[in-house]
């Protein structure tokens, strides 16, 4: 989690320059209240098992899965300036490998998630060099096309999948020959990779590749009078948020036992970008915040509430939109920004 | 343990997710600790079951009739169970198991319910098959009919008070064989999992019986609303009769648009029962008139247990009941025999019960017995005809009686 | 070549049916995001609207009295949400799709979960007018009265919104704004009502698509997902902002909906997006695409 609490204090300016070495040529420059918050966060998940119980333990690992989901597509959306609908096809793509995997070779960890990680990056790879050439509303609908497509495909192909009965029956996970079954471990497992998924987002985008990303996002004209080829970069980025996605359903298949052609349909892409957009986009973890917010509303109280949780999601939507000029993530450029003249960069894509 | 495990206004906050783990503080999930059921270590006298029904989504109409199945069997047995008080906790199953599963997780591990009942959709309860065995719990499916619930992903733990998907089918391919309609039978199912099954059991069954398939055609499900494409080859087949797995939303807009493309008077449609039953006859109207299904109830079948129940449901809801309430019913019917003579609530016990309950005789459907853990009962040939009050399901003949 | 015309017949008559629904449902979506940038993911939930007024109103009984109401009722309906809907985005102007989308999909979830609360779940018919109910020979096949008719309003409305668009003064203002925005407002006209204008036209030729797709479509639970999916689907094909695109979007979907799964019908599960991602990746922007919906 440090990925998240630690981004906006450490803001670097969005257009760079060819020669620029990144944003890791400024550390320490102000006190690191945002590390300390990430460690301190990361020492309460770690936590959670011995305090909490199961149903809120598998509850929260969930959210952790989702959250890794929306902070791969904030890649796109907020750092890139590639508002995907379809993003839920790679999570889906990775459930599926890690599942087929434990099921029919080996549970052993952390196998089934490096074949999740790599089947997804190829189908981010295959798809994604069709789908970066369109913009806006058309990479919008393009990508939308591209997931019911593969979630059709997952429906279809039911020797493999399952069809619409799901994948089931996926073995647990095993850790040194020993199968992970209480609920506490699993969520020790799913908070090692998933904070490896964060940090690996959060690292590309301090990295010079994603300044040139944002850049591309904010000017792409400029970006290729400076040399740079926007389509590599964007099909770069599309790879790196698929396979880390590909990670999170990696993850979701070791949880929920289960994958089903729901986990990868639009619903899923919808409500991950909504997440993206609930939390700020482009802060990375303002969306992992607004994906634990949808999880809550529909996983944790939604069964509690004769079915209207989606009537109490929409009412959050509508609100966000008016009182959350930059989603959750605004909000803390008032509370912890102090520093002169550093403003949140554009957060809409 | 009973009351919820955290508040809605701390874990809504901008912390959602550190508010959520400093108000769950109880308990832990690494001890693995908290399998013992809340009310067994009482000795008997309480039961807590969760009813897992969908109050969401496309199947909320189905979850209607399975709470009122639920609570008319309760109110007619003064709230017990087996000689247990029954607390009732209801989870939303939603649309599919990417609700359905944590529902049952909930259920389980928040509430620790001792008996789960309900499962309206098959990926759910296939899905939940691990968490229940897991947690020693018994599961009494009330609905979900595929084939391997109680088949390949069997586990001792889950019982199923329904029905399968190869029943209905199986019994009027046998039907159909014996009919032999001139050219054939048209098949047409929804492409997913009960759709497929539903065409594998008709096959098996009416071409062993000597019948030839004129044609078939899965329609793409959930995104279905104009069957006019696939309808278009069924003159052309020279089909003698159509048979069909439709529910729901798609059977009412297949029934209308086979009678409105002039289908109805040309070629007699058949169907599983799920085609006309419950609320959808009523949508469906006159174009359902004539239409033969075969299913495991009618409100017309003559038995005393089912002239009783159809009467004091009608009394309680106001409408007839459905296969889908006397499913539920029958699922309370169930524990109400088994939980009298477990040892204990643990799941081991009720499972060994339930092995143990033989003939169900005073079932509204007609008697029936678990074969495997699957139900093995009647199937009905019955026709849509105008009743007094409306449309109804008039039992034409039985067909037999079909297993697992 | 006659003969596999004269076996497809109906099926390229349903497809026409059915595109002269599409038309009605999404030329308002086009226009709306052609002129003013914003993508309306409610507007499945007007659709839904319409269809449950129409239910309301003819009850499962045939007459004409409750049809004409219901569209009556329906078209209230669809201006008075259009104008709240353009005062609802109004503040968003300038702050990006995302934001529009997660207000418009909020509102969608909201009505669809009102109308579920009011209406229930059950799955409810809407009965064509007297006269519509039934079904006629059509050269020898038999096809249901109420899609022709379907035909012939989908076509008059398609002529009437592209008289207004193409050739009233009043359509040669909407055209400017979709093409140059500063310019209209330069010239003292208030952008604001232009777009409320025809954010309520749109919305309630939706809500009317509502009623009129009630004998064909019925009226359920979930159905404003799927109908939101096929519009937006229409107007990428078509072209974003431009009546004709629209139409085109709406005949070819009709025919592949149609004439597509008649003949391929293992394919039917693919074709709808496979026919979207193929337009697309030959031509990025829609068949007919101007400049509108890039960045």
């Amino acid at each position: 989690m440090s990925a998240e609490a630690e981004t906006p204090t450490v803001d670097e300016p969005i257009v760079p320059s060819p020669g620029s070495t990144g944003p890791s040529g400024s550390p320490g420059r102000r006190l690191p209240l945002g590390r300390l918050i990430a460690a301190l966060l990361l020492v309460v998940l770690a936590a959670v098992p011995l305090f909490v119980a199961q149903f809120p333990t598998s509850m929260l690992a969930r959210m952790l899965i989702f959250a890794l989901l929306a902070v791969s597509l904030d890649l796109l959306v907020g750092i890139t300036g590639l508002p995907s609908l379809g993003h839920a096809a790679y999570f889906g793509v990775g459930a599926y490998t890690a599942g087929l995997v434990a099921k029919h070779w080996t549970a052993a960890a952390p196998i089934p998630l490096v074949a999740a990680v790599v089947v997804a990056a190829f189908a981010a790879a295959a798809t994604g060099w069709l789908a970066v050439r369109s913009h806006g509303v058309f990479f919008l609908m393009l990508t939308l096309a591209i997931g019911e497509l593969i979630q059709q495909l997952s429906e279809s192909w039911s020797d493999v999948t399952g069809g619409d009965n799901g994948l089931y029956g996926i073995p647990a996970v095993e850790v040194a020959g020993e199968p992970l079954v209480l609920v506490g471990y699993v969520y020790w497992y799913v908070l090692i990779f998933a904070v490896l998924g964060f940090a690996v987002i959060w690292a590309v985008s301090r990295s010079p590749f994603g300044a040139a990303l944002r850049g591309i996002r904010d000017n792409e004209a400029r970006m290729r009078s400076l040399g740079y080829s926007p389509f590599r970069y964007k099909l770069a980025g599309f790879v790196i948020a698929g396979a880390v996605a590909g990670l999170a359903g990696g993850l979701l298949a070791v949880q929920q036992q289960l994958v089903t052609p729901a986990d990868l349909g639009f619903t899923t892409s919808a409500l991950a970008l909504l997440a993206v957009a609930v939390g700020g986009a482009g802060s990375l973890w303002g969306p992992a915040i607004g994906a634990a917010l949808v999880v809550l509303i529909r996983d944790v109280y939604g069964p509690d509430l004769d079915g209207h949780g989606t009537l109490v999601l929409g009412i959050v939507f509508i609100v966000a939109v008016y009182s959350l000029r930059h989603g959750i993530a605004g909000l803390s450029t008032t509370q912890f920004r102090r520093g002169p003249g550093r403003q949140t960069e554009k957060a809409d894509g | 343990m009973t009351q919820p495990v955290f508040s809605r206004r701390n874990a809504l906050g901008l912390f959602g997710l550190a508010g959520l783990a400093a108000t769950a503080g109880c308990g832990s999930s690494v001890g693995g600790g908290s399998s013992a059921g809340s009310s067994a270590s009482g000795g008997g006298g309480a039961i807590k079951v969760g009813l897992v029904i969908p109050q969401d989504g496309v199947y909320t109409p189905l979850g209607v009739d399975m709470k009122n199945g639920w609570d008319l069997f309760l109110e007619r047995h003064d709230g017990m169970l087996g000689g247990y008080e029954v607390e009732t906790v209801i989870g939303d199953e939603g649309e599919g198991p990417d609700t359905g599963v944590p529902a049952i997780q909930g259920l389980i591990q928040r509430d620790n319910v001792d008996v789960l009942v309900g499962i309206v959709n098959s990926a759910s309860a296939l899905g939940a098959a691990e968490a229940v065995a897991a947690a020693k719990k018994v599961l009494v499916i009330s609905n979900a009919g595929a084939n391997a619930v109680t088949g390949d992903a069997r586990n001792p733990y889950i019982w199923r008070a329904s029905f399968n998907n190869a029943q209905a089918a199986f019994a009027m391919g046998e039907y159909l064989a014996s009919q032999q309609p001139e050219g054939g039978v048209f098949l047409m199912a929804p492409d997913y999992a009960a759709g497929q099954e539903t065409f594998v059991a008709f096959k098996a069954s009416y071409e062993g019986g000597g019948g030839t398939i004129a044609g078939e055609a899965l329609t793409p499900f959930g995104t279905t609303q104009d069957f006019q494409p696939f309808l278009s080859a069924i003159p052309g087949s020279g089909a003698g009769a159509t048979f069909v797995f439709y529910s729901g939303g798609e059977a009412v807009s297949f029934v209308q648009q086979y009678a409105g493309f002039g289908l109805k008077d040309t070629v007699p449609l058949y169907g599983s029962g799920f085609l006309t039953e419950g609320s959808v006859l009523e949508a469906q109207g006159e174009a359902a008139v004539g239409i033969q299904t075969a299913l495991h109830y009618s409100t017309e079948i003559d038995n005393p247990a089912n002239t009783e129940f159809v009467e004091a449901y009608q009394e309680a809801y106001d409408v007839l009941p459905t296969c889908f309430a006397v499913q539920t019913w029958d699922a309370a019917l169930v524990l109400d025999l088994a939980l009298a003579d477990a040892a204990d609530l643990s799941g081991d016990a009720v499972s060994e019960a339930l092995g143990g309950v033989g003939e169900i005789s005073d079932s509204p459907r007609g008697a029936w017995t678990f074969d495997g853990q699957s139900p093995k009962h009647v199937e009905y040939l019955r026709e849509v005809q105008e009743g007094d009050g409306g449309l109804i399901n008039v039992v034409v003949e039985e067909l037999g009686e079909y297993g697992q | 070549m006659t003969e596999w015309f004269a076996d497809n017949f109906i099926s390229i008559l349903n497809g026409l049916a059915i595109g002269s629904l599409l038309f009605i449902l999404a030329v308002g979506l086009s226009l709306v995001f052609g002129m003013m940038d914003v993508l309306n993911l409610g507007h499945g939930a007007l659709y839904l609207i319409g269809a449950y007024v129409g239910f309301q109103f003819t009850g499962g009984i045939s007459s004409w009295g409750g049809f004409l109401t219901a569209l009556a009722v329906a078209a209230a309906f669809g201006l008075v949400a259009g104008l709240i809907l353009s005062v609802a985005t109004e503040p968003l102007v300038g702050r990006g799709h995302l934001d529009q989308a997660l207000l418009t999909l909020g509102v969608a979830l909201v009505v669809a979960e009102v109308i579920s609360i009011i209406f229930g779940d059950d799955v409810q018919n809407v009965v064509a007018p007297p006269g519509l109910n039934e079904s006629i020979q059509v050269f020898g096949n038999t096809y249901p009265a109420y899609r022709l008719a379907l035909i012939g309003v989908g076509a008059v409305l398609a002529i009437v919104v592209w008289l207004v668009i193409e050739k009233s003064s009043l359509g040669a203002l909407i055209r400017a704004s979709v093409s140059d925005r500063e310019m209209v407002s330069s010239v003292g006209v208030d952008n604001r009502k232009v777009k409320a204008g025809v954010f309520a036209f749109g919305s309630m030729l939706a809500a009317l698509a509502g009623v009129l797709g009630g004998p064909v479509y019925g009226a359920r639970t979930g159905l404003d997902e799927t109908v939101l999916l096929l519009a937006l689907v229409v107007i990428v094909i078509g072209g974003l902002g431009s009546v004709r695109g629209a139409l085109i979007g709406s005949l070819v979907i009709g025919q592949v909906e149609s004439l597509g799964r008649a003949n391929l019908p293992e394919f039917a599960s693919f074709m709808l997006f496979g026919a979207l991602a193929v337009v697309l990746i030959v031509r990025p922007r829609g068949l007919f695409g101007s400049k509108v919906g890039a960045p």
